[in-house]
């Protein structure tokens, strides 16, 4: 009695998560289409009149380019470049943090009005986003500890771990080369800065990470350089973009030009020696 | 370690932002968990389904789908544009809600029906016997298991790191870029949830000493 109360206990307890996954499965598809974000509406498809408010979204993890002062305020290479822009114009900038891997979301659903923080102008994100003109250029680098002396190629077959930062285009590179049939590990960190820990402290054979990065890196860390050594570099040269929503024609175009008229001067130079990038 | 001294008021402030995210979160758990607790016990059919279809969903799915499920979707979907802060406090109370239920069940249903029945004896209604005479007691003796979802909550909050929250791990993460010194302020970060989960524990035990109800639980 108690062993056929026990088989239907099991047989209830197996039918129920069953039916749970069926029914979450189906009840997500039918769902997904009345949840979903609502299509990016373009606020800014004429140039922002002097006094509009901006919001400058930035991950506050990424120096020099984007992170945080003692007093919580935000500051860096983009920082600066955004507020010369809002002042060219009149706007109020709010500079606003937000994790990396939600930035874009937060874009096209409103609650940032662009990305000025580091970000790459891949044809991935040129899809859903829109680029201002490239204001930086960087490549991918390869890097291992001094002491490492395999090549490139035994360091990607090693079947070891390679770090990258989760969401970057580092964790895209390493992708495509586990696709390209290389074999190793991927190991995502939430940051550049603790990819490279993961090699110093043993957990990975070598760091994907990008000049843009590990230039002020190196330059402001010279104990942190003379523990590593570039390997190789991977794919060609990159660029970072201010990214919008799209259809906002007038804050993209604004951003553009400004961009271009502050590259042109010797302001550029200056900022780019202030924060070693 | 002297860059990271620099900080330290950042990351403290955040102390303020985390207890508000778990205050927010509780206060709402509590009256969503206490009404469907009610309504888990002397509810029709239909309500008990219902709300074991709502508990269920929120026992289920991890916080941080649900963060970005009513962040991104229900809410803009619904018409509210609710703030990180805003959504982060009521997820976490939805969610909380459906823990707190059971706590609360679990507290209701160790009373026993006599005494509703001896309310009921006496000439109450069965609502003001629930609330006069069967929730008093409840209340009492949840109150252990209650400084357990606090203990769960006040961990759980850092999660809302992902939408921006500038709470107590947001503000860490940010200082650990800055100072290129990842260990430091995650030590710190660690330290002061250590302190926060024991503080507030502490309280909660010691609102239950002094309640407590002898002989009905525990020792007299």
């Amino acid at each position: 009695m108690s062993e056929k109360k026990s088989r239907r206990g099991f047989l209830k307890t197996a039918g129920v998560g069953v039916g749970g996954l069926v029914v979450g499965a189906l009840a997500g598809t039918a769902v997904a289409p009345l949840i979903a974000p609502p299509p990016p509406k373009a606020k800014w498809a004429d140039l922002p009149p002097s006094g509009s408010t901006i919001i400058h979204g930035m991950d506050a993890a990424y120096p020099p380019f984007t992170q945080i002062d003692p007093s919580g305020n935000a500051v860096g290479f983009d920082v600066d470049v955004v507020n010369l822009i809002a002042n060219k114009y009149g706007w109020q900038i709010v500079h606003k943090p937000w994790d990396w891997s939600a930035i874009i979301t937060a874009v096209q659903s409103g609650d940032l009005d662009f990305v000025a923080s580091g970000m790459t102008d891949t044809a991935a994100r040129s899809e859903i986003v829109w680029f201002s003109v490239p204001y930086y250029s960087y490549i991918h680098q390869l890097l291992a500890l001094v002491t490492e002396t395999r090549s490139r190629d035994d360091i990607l077959n090693s079947g070891g771990f390679i770090a990258c930062q989760t969401g970057a285009t580092s964790d895209e590179w390493a992708t495509k080369l586990l696709a390209k049939g290389y074999k190793f590990q991927k190991l995502g960190l939430d940051s550049y800065e603790l990819a490279f820990k993961a090699v110093t402290d043993g957990r990975a054979v070598a760091v994907i990470s990008d000049s843009a990065f590990t230039g002020p890196l190196f330059k402001t860390q010279p104990d942190v350089a003379a523990k590593f050594r570039v390997v190789s570099t991977i794919g060609g040269d990159a660029t970072y973009g201010y990214a919008t929503r799209p259809g906002d024609y007038g804050l993209r175009n604004a951003i553009s030009h400004a961009l271009e008229d502050i590259m042109a001067t010797t302001d550029w130079q200056d900022l780019r020696d202030k924060w070693s990038v | 370690m002297a860059a990271f001294a620099e900080f330290l008021p950042y990351i403290l402030s955040g102390v303020v932002w985390t207890l508000g995210l778990v205050a927010g979160g509780i206060g709402i758990g509590f009256v969503i968990g206490l009404l469907m607790s009610i309504g888990q016990i002397y509810g029709g059919e239909d309500i008990k389904a219902i709300l074991h279809a709502y508990v269920w969903f929120f026992r289920s799915i991890p916080l941080i789908v649900l963060l970005f499920l009513f962040y991104f979707g229900v809410f803009p979907a619904t018409g509210f544009k609710l703030d990180p802060l805003a959504c982060s406090i009521v997820v976490l109370g939805l969610r909380s809600g459906a823990y707190q239920s059971q706590i609360f069940r679990g507290a209701i249903l160790s009373l026993g029906d006599t005494q509703l029945l001896a309310a009921r004896a006496l000439g109450m209604s069965k609502l003001r016997g629930i609330f006069h005479i069967v929730l008093p007691q409840a209340l009492r003796i949840s109150l252990p298991g209650w400084s357990n979802e606090y203990a769960t909550m006040i961990k759980d909050s850092a999660i809302t790191f992902t939408l921006g929250v500038l709470e107590i791990l947001t503000r860490t993460r940010y200082v650990a870029m800055a100072t290129h010194q990842p260990l430091i302020p995650y030590f710190f970060a660690g330290g002061l949830f250590i302190v926060l989960t024991y503080a507030g524990s502490k309280i909660v035990n010691t609102v239950y000493e002094r309640t407590k109800i002898p002989g009905l639980v525990g020792r007299l």
